[in-house]
Parts: C-alpha cells; sequence; structure tokens
C-alpha cells in the first residue's frame, strides 16, 4: 500500500513535473523566437530553425536598406572567408541559384555590413521602418575625429556604428568616412553609460574594438544564397587588410597642451619647412606604397606626429622605419626615379642598413631598417668619418595605422615606449641641439666596420 | 520569421508516449521498482532545478526587454518635440517687467531672461515672447524705436509671433520718438491703453497674449522734456494653457516634426510656424544638369543673428542645384537660436567657442571654419564660402558650375566670386557677363583647397593679431597678383545691417542699390575667354571696338554717354601709376558707385554699363592698354574736393568693412 502510494505519488509527480517542463519549455522556445537568443544560447533550437533565422534577418535586413536607398556592403569575416573559397564561382554565376543555405545560414551571432556616410542621406524614417518591421536598433554616435584636432568647434557626433537585432540574429552596421589622406576610417564602439550592455554580445562583434582604417574598396554586386549583395571585389584581401586595420587618433588634445607650453613656430621658415617635409613625406610614401614595402614613421617624425600632431619645424628631415626583411634592392632607383636621388647608404642589409635620399631644398628623407631580436628591435647608425656603429635599441613593436599631414600611414601602435626608448622620459620637451650619436636614450656603441668593408657600408654621394 | 515555426515541438508528445511505456514495462519488476523511484526523485530535483533556472532566466530576459524598452523611449524622448502632460496641468507664472531710464529687466518666475543696464545701447522698446504653455522665452528683440524705421521692425516681428503667445514690453531711455501711428496701433490692439498715449521718455511695461487678455500695464509720464519718467515696476500673474493648445497640428512627417521643434522654441519667424498654412521647409529646387558643384562643401559661416540665417537658407536651399548634404553652418559662439535654424532645414551646424575678440575672432572662425570643411570633405577640391547675410541668387551653383574649372586649371586665378564690388542698378546689365579683376570681393566666393592648405592655412594670422581676415587675404603677400572671377550682376545679395562692421546709413549708401541676379538658368558666354592671355586678347578686342567719348564732356554727367543701348564706350583718366586712384575714386563718387577703395580693376582697367551700353574706363599711362588712347584725347583729370568734410570716419568703417 505504502509501496504504491510512495510509486503512485512519484509517478503522478513526475508526470505533473515533466508536463510543467515542457510547457516551460515550450513557452521559452516561443519567447526564444520573439527575443533575443543570445542570453538562452546553450538552449539554443535545432540548428535549421537558427540558421534560418540567420537567413530571414539578413534578408529583412536588405530588404530594410534597400527601400531607403541606402548603399551597405558585407564586410563579414566570417562570410567572406566562405565567399572566398568560392569566390572565381560566384563571379561569374552572379545570378546563379545556389543549391543550399551555404553563407548566410553560416553559425554566428552578427553579420556585419559597412555603409559609407557620404552615400546616404541620414536616417530619415529608417528606424521608424526598422520597428516596423520587428527590428531593435542601437546607435552608438561619438564625436568626428575629422574636427577633433580643431579645439574649438562642438555641435557635431556622428553615427559610427549601428546594430539591428531580430529574433536571435543580429547586424552589425559600421558607418565608414571618408578623411584626409584618401581612407576610409571607422570608429571604436564604446557604450555610453545609459545604454544596454547586454543588447548584443558585444565582444564578440568583429568590428568595434578600436577604429580602424582601410583602403576605398572595389566593390561587386553578387549573388548569394539568393541574396543580391555588394561584397568587396577581392574579399582575401579586404581580410588581410582588415587584420591589421587597428588606427590611432593623433592625440590632439596633448598636443594642444603642448603648443600651450611651447608656442607653435610660425615663422616663414617654418612654414616653408612643414611644407616640404609635407611634400616629401607624400612622395616617399607614393613610392614606397607602390612598391609595397611597409614602412612607418620614425625618430623626429614619428616623434612630431605623437607629441604635435604636425612636423617639428626645426627637425630639418623625414625619417622612415622600414623592417628589414621587407627590404628590396629596387627601393633606390624606384626613389631616385621619383627624383630623391640617393644621398648617402650606411651598412648592409645584414647589418646596419640606413638609406638617406635628397629631397627638395635641403630636405632630408632618411629610411632606418630594422632588425628584429627575440625581445627587441633595433636599427643601426654609422659614423661616415669614422666608421664607427651605433645601435638603437626599441622594444619589439607592432604597427597600427594614423593620419598625418593629410597621409595615412603607419606609426609604432606601443608609440609611447617607442619614443621613450629614442628620446627618454623627457621627450616632451623640446630639445634644438640633437647629436644622433649621443642624444637619443636608447644608443648603444656597436663597434667599427672593418676598414676593407668600407667602400660599401659607407657610400656618400 | 513568419515562415519559420520552431519545429521541435512535436518531439516532447513522443518523448512522453515512449517513456511511459518504457515505464510501464519496468514496473514489475522489483529491482527495478527501487531504480525508478530513484529515477522519479532524480528526474524531480531536475525538474525543479531547471524549472528555477528557467524561471530566473526568464525573469532575466523580460528584465531586459524592460529595459530596451526604456532605452527605445530614452531614445525617443530626444525627438519627441514636447511631452503630453495632461491640460489639468495649469501652472501660473510670476512675471517682473522693470522699465527705467537706464536699466530694464524681466524676470519670470525669479528667472531674469532680460536685463540689460549697459549704458549707451539698448534704447527704446524691449519684446519678449513667451510660449504660452512651457513659459519659455521664444524670442527677445530690441527696437530702437527713438530711430527711425525701427518701429516698422516692431510691427513686422509683432505680426509675425502666433496668436496665444504670451508678449512682454518694456522701454529703456527712449521709445516714443519714432513710433508712429501704425506701430502704436499695433499696441493697441494688442490690448496696451497706454501706448497710442506715449510720448517723450516716458516709461512703459506691459504684459499681454496675442489676440488675448491683457495681464498687466503700467506707465509713468515724463514730467518734463528734459527728465525721464520715473522707472516702473509691473509685477503680474500670467496663466499657462495646455501644450496642446499651444501646438499646430500639422501632419506627422518628418519635415513637420522639424517644424515643430523649431515652433515651439522660437518665435519670429512667420509663416513657417503657421498653423493653417505653413511655409515650405523643403524646397526642392531643380536640379542641374551636368552640375559641376554638386560635390563641392559649402560653408555657411554664422554668428548670432539666425533671422538672417533663416534667411539666407531659404535662399541658399532654393537656389538651382543646391545639394543639402554638403551644406555645413558654423556659427560662432554657442548661440541656440541659430543651431534651432540650421536644424528647422535638416542641415548639419557646428558651433565654434569664440576665440580672440573683434575682427580676430571673426578671422579665427574663418580659419576653423574652413579647416572643417576640407576635414570633412576630404575629397574636395573647392569650398563654397558664404556667409550668413546674403541672398544667394537662383543661379548661384549654375554661375559656378560653369566656370569652377576655371579656378581648376588657370594658375593666376585667386578665387572666384558672386560679388561685383561695381554691380550696382544703373552699373551693371548683362547677367551672362563675367570679368576678371585684381581684387577680392568676397561676400560668397569660391576657395581652392591647395590655396587654403598650402598656403593660406599655415600662416593665418593668429588671434593676437587682430586682422580682418579678407584684409589678410588680400594682401600682396597672400594674393600674389592673382586675380578673381567675377560676374556682372551679383550672384548674392548683401542684406545684413546690424553686423560686427556695419551701421545702417553704410548699407543704404553702398548695398542697397545693388543689382542680383533673379534669372534662373543663365547660360555665361565666352568663359574660356576669362583664362589669363584670352581675357586679353578679348580686351584689345573690346578696346578695338569701342566708341571712344567725347573727353571734352564732364564725366559725371548723365549725357557724357550717348542714349544708345548695347554699344561699347570707352574713357581715358588720368592714373599716373600703378596706385594713383585720384580720378577714379572722384569718377566713382560721382557715378554712386564703390568708391571707398579701389575695387574691380584690372590692369588699371574698369569695367561697367552706363545707360545699357558697355563702358570701359582706362587708367593712362599706367595701364597697358594706354596704347589704345587715339593721342588727340586728353585723359580726364578730377581734382579730389579739397576739403574732406568729416569723411574721415566712413573711410575707417569702411577699412573695416569689405566683405
Amino acid at each position: 500500500m505504502q509501496k504504491i502510494n510512495k510509486n503512485v505519488v512519484l509517478a503522478l509527480l513526475s508526470l505533473t513535473s515533466l508536463v510543467f517542463l515542457l510547457f516551460q519549455l515550450y513557452y521559452y522556445k516561443f519567447y526564444l523566437s520573439q527575443k533575443n537568443g543570445a542570453v538562452f544560447s546553450k538552449v539554443r533550437g535545432s540548428k535549421s530553425g537558427q540558421d534560418s533565422t540567420r537567413w530571414h534577418v539578413v534578408r529583412k535586413f536588405l530588404g530594410l536598406i534597400s527601400s531607403h536607398n541606402i548603399p551597405v556592403y558585407l564586410i563579414d569575416p566570417l562570410i567572406l572567408g566562405l565567399v572566398d573559397k568560392d569566390i572565381e564561382q560566384i563571379r561569374t554565376s552572379p545570378d546563379g541559384p545556389s543549391p543550399e543555405c551555404k553563407y548566410f545560414c553560416a553559425p554566428r551571432d552578427f553579420t556585419t555590413f559597412a555603409l559609407l556616410d557620404k552615400t546616404w542621406k541620414h536616417e530619415v524614417g529608417l528606424f521608424r521602418t526598422a520597428e516596423k518591421m520587428g527590428f531593435q536598433w542601437l546607435k552608438i554616435i561619438n564625436k568626428d575625429p575629422r574636427l577633433d584636432g580643431m579645439d574649438d568647434l562642438s555641435g557635431i557626433e556622428i553615427p559610427l556604428h549601428y546594430i539591428f537585432k531580430l529574433a536571435s540574429h543580429a547586424i552589425h552596421l559600421v558607418v565608414f568616412y571618408e578623411r584626409s589622406g584618401n581612407y576610409l576610417w571607422h570608429g571604436p564602439l564604446r557604450l555610453k553609460q545609459h545604454m544596454d550592455r547586454k543588447f548584443v554580445p558585444f565582444r564578440k562583434l568583429h568590428f568595434g574594438r578600436y577604429p580602424g582604417a582601410y583602403e576605398k574598396p572595389e566593390l561587386l554586386l553578387v549573388s548569394i544564397d539568393d541574396l543580391k549583395v555588394q561584397i568587396p571585389k577581392n574579399p582575401s584581401r579586404f581580410l588581410e587588410e582588415m587584420s591589421h586595420s587597428r588606427f590611432l587618433e593623433c592625440r590632439y588634445r596633448e598636443a594642444r597642451a603642448f603648443f600651450q607650453m611651447y608656442p607653435d613656430d610660425a615663422s616663414l621658415d617654418a612654414v616653408e619647412f612643414r611644407k616640404k617635409a609635407k611634400s616629401l613625406l607624400h612622395l616617399a610614401a607614393l613610392t614606397l606604397n607602390n612598391l609595397g614595402v611597409k614602412f612607418w614613421l620614425s625618430s623626429g617624425t614619428c616623434l612630431g606626429w605623437y607629441r604635435q600632431c604636425n612636423v617639428i619645424p626645426h627637425s630639418k628631415d623625414v625619417d622612415l622605419g622600414v623592417f628589414i626583411r621587407d627590404y628590396r634592392a629596387d627601393i633606390i632607383p624606384a626613389f631616385q626615379k621619383a627624383g630623391l636621388p640617393l644621398k648617402h647608404k650606411f651598412g648592409k642589409v645584414e647589418d646596419s642598413l640606413e638609406l638617406s635620399f635628397q629631397g627638395e631644398d635641403d630636405v632630408k628623407l632618411d629610411i632606418f631598417f630594422f632588425y628584429e631580436e627575440d625581445d627587441h628591435i633595433w636599427n643601426g647608425g654609422t659614423q661616415a668619418k669614422s666608421g664607427k656603429k651605433f645601435k638603437y635599441l626599441f622594444p619589439k613593436f607592432t604597427l597600427c595605422w594614423t593620419e598625418f599631414v593629410e597621409l595615412k600611414v603607419h606609426v609604432p601602435c606601443e608609440t609611447l615606449q617607442y619614443v621613450e626608448a629614442n628620446y627618454g622620459a623627457d621627450w616632451k620637451v623640446p630639445v634644438k641641439t640633437w647629436d644622433w650619436k649621443s642624444s637619443p636614450s636608447n644608443v648603444q656603441y656597436n663597434g667599427v666596420w672593418p676598414v676593407d668593408e668600407w667602400d660599401d657600408v659607407i657610400q656618400i654621394y | 520569421m513568419d515562415e519559420w515555426k520552431p519545429n521541435p515541438t512535436i518531439k516532447p508528445h513522443k518523448k512522453r508516449s515512449w517513456y511511459l511505456a518504457w515505464k510501464y514495462k519496468l514496473m514489475n519488476q522489483r529491482a527495478l521498482r527501487k531504480l525508478c523511484q530513484t529515477g522519479a526523485v532524480l528526474f524531480l530535483l531536475v525538474t525543479v532545478i531547471v524549472n528555477i533556472k528557467l524561471i530566473l532566466d526568464t525573469r532575466r530576459a523580460a528584465y531586459e526587454e524592460e529595459e530596451e524598452s526604456a532605452q527605445d523611449y530614452d531614445d525617443e524622448m530626444l525627438n519627441v518635440e514636447v511631452p503630453r502632460h495632461p491640460v489639468s496641468n495649469k501652472k501660473v507664472l510670476d512675471v517682473e517687467v522693470y522699465s527705467s531710464r537706464s536699466k530694464v529687466y524681466v524676470a519670470v518666475d525669479g528667472t531674469t531672461v532680460l536685463e540689460d543696464e549697459a549704458r549707451e545701447q539698448g534704447r527704446g522698446i524691449h519684446v519678449i515672447v513667451l510660449n504660452q504653455a512651457t513659459g519659455h522665452v521664444m524670442a527677445k528683440r530690441v527696437f530702437d524705436t527713438y530711430s527711425p524705421h525701427e518701429d516698422e521692425a516692431m510691427v513686422l516681428f509683432l505680426n509675425m509671433i502666433a496668436r496665444g503667445r504670451i508678449l512682454i514690453f518694456t522701454i529703456k531711455d527712449e521709445g516714443s520718438f519714432h513710433l508712429k501711428d501704425t506701430a502704436k496701433n499695433v499696441l493697441k490692439s494688442l490690448g496696451s491703453q497706454v501706448a497710442p498715449f506715449l510720448s517723450w521718455r516716458d516709461m512703459w511695461t506691459f504684459v499681454g497674449k496675442k489676440g488675448g487678455e491683457v495681464y498687466g500695464e503700467k506707465h509713468a509720464k515724463s514730467p518734463a522734456l528734459s527728465t525721464w519718467g520715473d522707472p516702473v515696476l509691473l509685477k503680474t500673474e500670467v496663466h499657462l494653457t495646455s501644450v496642446e493648445d499651444a501646438e499646430c497640428h500639422w501632419p506627422d512627417t518628418e519635415l513637420n516634426r522639424r517644424r515643430k521643434r523649431f515652433c515651439s522654441k522660437v518665435e519670429g519667424y512667420g509663416s513657417v510656424c503657421s498653423c493653417k498654412d505653413p511655409t515650405p521647409i523643403e524646397f526642392n529646387p531643380d536640379p542641374l544638369k551636368d552640375n559641376k558643384v554638386f560635390d563641392v562643401p559649402v560653408a555657411v559661416i554664422a554668428g548670432n543673428r539666425p533671422n538672417y540665417l533663416y534667411r539666407m537658407l531659404r535662399s541658399l536651399l532654393s537656389a538651382q542645384g543646391v545639394n543639402p548634404q554638403m551644406i555645413t553652418v558654423f556659427i560662432d559662439g554657442y548661440y541656440e537660436e541659430p543651431m534651432d535654424v540650421v536644424e528647422l532645414f535638416g542641415l548639419s551646424g557646428i558651433q565654434h567657442t569664440p576665440i580672440s575678440i573683434k575682427n580676430a575672432r571673426v578671422s579665427q572662425h574663418y580659419k576653423a571654419s574652413l579647416t572643417a570643411t576640407f576635414n570633412l570633405f576630404p575629397d574636395a577640391k573647392f569650398a563654397v564660402v558664404l556667409e550668413e547675410d546674403l541672398d544667394i541668387s537662383v543661379d548661384f551653383f549654375s554661375f559656378l558650375s560653369q566656370s569652377i574649372h576655371l579656378l581648376e586649371e588657370d594658375e593666376s586665378l585667386y578665387c572666384i566670386s558672386a560679388w561685383n564690388d561695381q554691380g550696382y542698378e544703373h552699373t551693371a546689365e548683362d547677367p551672362s557677363l563675367l570679368y576678371r579683376v585684381e581684387t577680392m570681393p568676397g561676400l560668397g566666393w569660391v576657395l581652392r583647397k591647395t590655396l587654403y592648405k598650402d598656403e593660406l592655412e599655415p600662416k593665418w594670422p593668429t588671434p593676437e593679431k587682430l586682422w580682418d581676415w579678407d584684409m589678410w587675404m588680400r594682401m600682396p603677400e597672400q594674393q600674389k597678383g592673382r586675380e578673381c572671377i567675377i560676374p556682372d550682376i551679383s550672384r548674392s545679395y548683401h542684406f545684413g545691417i546690424v553686423g560686427l562692421n556695419m551701421n545702417g546709413y553704410f548699407h543704404e549708401a553702398y548695398f542697397k542699390k545693388h543689382k542680383f541676379n533673379t534669372v534662373p538658368n543663365v547660360q555665361l558666354k565666352n568663359v574660356e575667354s576669362l583664362r589669363k592671355d584670352a581675357y586679353e586678347t578679348e580686351i584689345h578686342r573690346l578696346l578695338g571696338e569701342a566708341e571712344v567719348l567725347d573727353h571734352s564732356k564732364n564725366p559725371c554727367e548723365d549725357s557724357f554717354v550717348p542714349d544708345t543701348e548695347g554699344r561699347v564706350y570707352v574713357m581715358f583718366i588720368k592714373m599716373e601709376q600703378e596706385a594713383d586712384f585720384t580720378t577714379w575714386t572722384q569718377l566713382a563718387k560721382c557715378l554712386h558707385i564703390w568708391d571707398l577703395d579701389v575695387r574691380g580693376n584690372h590692369k588699371g582697367l574698369w569695367r561697367l554699363f552706363r545707360k545699357k551700353n558697355h563702358f570701359l574706363v582706362v587708367g593712362v599711362p599706367a595701364s597697358p592698354y594706354s596704347s589704345k588712347k587715339p593721342s588727340s584725347v586728353t585723359p580726364i583729370y578730377m581734382e579730389p574736393p579739397a576739403k574732406e568734410e568729416g569723411a574721415v570716419a566712413v573711410p575707417a568703417v569702411a577699412a573695416a568693412e569689405q566683405t
């Protein structure tokens, strides 16, 4: 009796709880289809359902933006990666029906699109339509960096990112801006205090951790998974570009503080030098970019960027750094062709290479080659009359993009360490007398070139 | 979404029946019964745990949903004009108005909204407009009705105010000398009993609703001509109405939302806020075919003259070929109302912290605006620079589109300007004609980016140099002998009078009679002949065909030029060297054209129209065109008047005012 009772009770209880559980599961499922699934990602529904959700959300989004004539293009690294594998096929059959949902159904939390700011008239009515279609949206705005260099302007905050969320999938729309230097820029994604930090798992976004700089892409209209969408013409190049697109804004505020302490030299000489240095830098950048040689602002030019966002008028030359692995023999002829004759060449490819080109009116272009070691990076110097060698040590660094005198160029991301290594802790104080053999704080005496090598390693023109 | 249905809903049924079958099958086996029981208990436990987790999750999700909707709401809040309070929320405002010889103030609910005790300014009738629902100040004006015509401006302003607004009036110093009957009647119609009898140095305050009640009026008569009336202080209460009553009910469109936001904030813009038949704020002028300036950014330089800015932007946005997306308005200072105007038209505006003082402040504002423009539009090769006190001709962009390639190709050009300094009603005739001039007129002009970036920006005058930007740009170090292209008939009109550098007389004399093109789609002629060398050929041709006027006559007389039309005439004046403008200045004076400094010349040649004939003036012997002078002709010499009748003050103004 007791046992039976117990069994019956247990069975009944189990049954009730089971029913209850099923009811909850059902409700839960229902809830999922309405709400973002991010919170519930562990208990996701069947694969096919989720896959088609993604496809549907993308399709709806494309419908939304085409109804407002907003030209977007796909920059989702995951999908572009898949597309890239079949790029030939996609290119040749632009309208061909795809047998299965191969790209837009791939598992992911977001689909990322890009939007060129100047190609659309601002959001009149877009969000209303989006809401009617069931999207939830989030807009991330911030200061306009194009006006950041100017201390006294205000009133302009620009949209940097939009996120449209529907069901368990979200669309991340990155707004790209054209900037001086003929490149595209997107801003970082930073949430303001009142914003919903759980709107989407922001950490998983592919864009927005840092600002980024890109070339203007050529676009291609393709049809994938029955959806017509614009993609970068060369997805693999875009993906490659994306992997090192991080952008550093110049420290305008600090630069202003610097100029308050040390007023800028506005003399005619300074204006002239800056103009020449700028055009020399533009020419050098053009030449090296054509060769595909990666370079960065080094020494005084880098300090000028970091400290005052401008060329230091008393620096008298332009300094660039290049990794020795990027060295190419045709650098010298290319510069000569560009109208910059070789002034001197110190060292050799294996050791302490340094090239100097003669720009217009005594403005010199120095290219230092950097050698990577396990725990540091160094470049060499040579004193012509004595054959003495010097070594300048730097902590390891990676390269970031920045904008300098209307040019998109690389600088070391870890700029402070780089500048401090070179100029010591007092780099903020302008120094007019500078001796490259003794002034730098990272200089080391590195022996003397053997006399029989002098003809090779000390060439002066 | 709609096509997709969660398919696993079938599963649980299957699962249940399978479970029951399995359970029954094992029921009789004793050894398994125990297992079953344990299993059931475990299952129950799991259920409880899962349930708890579910409840927590659901609650979290629900909470988030709430947050999201709350945030949506926050975002919406920015767009909603006025929160809709229930009607029952009637409020009372305490209003205090003070009028005296040297000080006026107005306080609303204890907050001073007007206080003026500055000496030698702010004379006349101060008017404040309050929103009848919120009590916010919507407009603040002072009309110096001691001086002529100010009362007309006041009538105009009062007529533009929407019915139902609360109006506050107070007089500082004197406000009746030129207060004509029309204006007095308008004040009377607002409910003032004193207004018709306002007289010399009376003090007066008045609070009333337009088209409605009077909340109070106080008046103190001046006892004698030499003294002022006693100060008066009016304290009264104003009942606020509901927001609903204070607003118009326009159809809910994006445009009307902008309009609503604007109209609930500011007053004095007339029909744009009219409930019945509001004037459009979107103009959709015809696009230009082959518009070469569609992508050229337009920088509008503004100060705190929102009514001017309003008028300016209307004309700008009505010009054919305008591209609103390229327009940026730069406001010198953190003024709200100009920004409201900018937003009304859906344009982008940037505020600029004022740096330095007076002319240097304008200079710094120009620099910041130009730098920002080229930063915002890095692709642009040019920028159009406009000011807030200009009307823009309907074919402004068409004019630029046809001529801008010259600025790109001809290195000897400094700018293209829409303004002809010498283009008055009686001296300009041909809308399709362009000139090359050595001076830089400004007032609506195009700047080349390379010129700005490479030459001007790096050495722009610093704030401590109290220079005019335009004077600086005209200095030979900057201009370097380069010329500007201008039209015969100006494509801009300078309507401003209350600017930093302007006074009413000055405007009347030098700007009011300026000719302004109103013909759309003018096809410019001979654009190619404006290139450096081609222009010389053109001038020689022109001088070759020109008839030499009778130099024995007085050039100031109308009869100097025969009563013909469409002919070309030339006269020769004395001009000893390049900088000798003695005769020209006298001639300009008697022709009633710009004479405060030399404008519109090209190598000692001036081109204008008289009686619809092209009229050329050549300075001999300084001009290279002197060779065209027949040897029989003696160049005319006109002496400056011996006595400078206090004219010193005017050129001083002129020196500051060049734009």
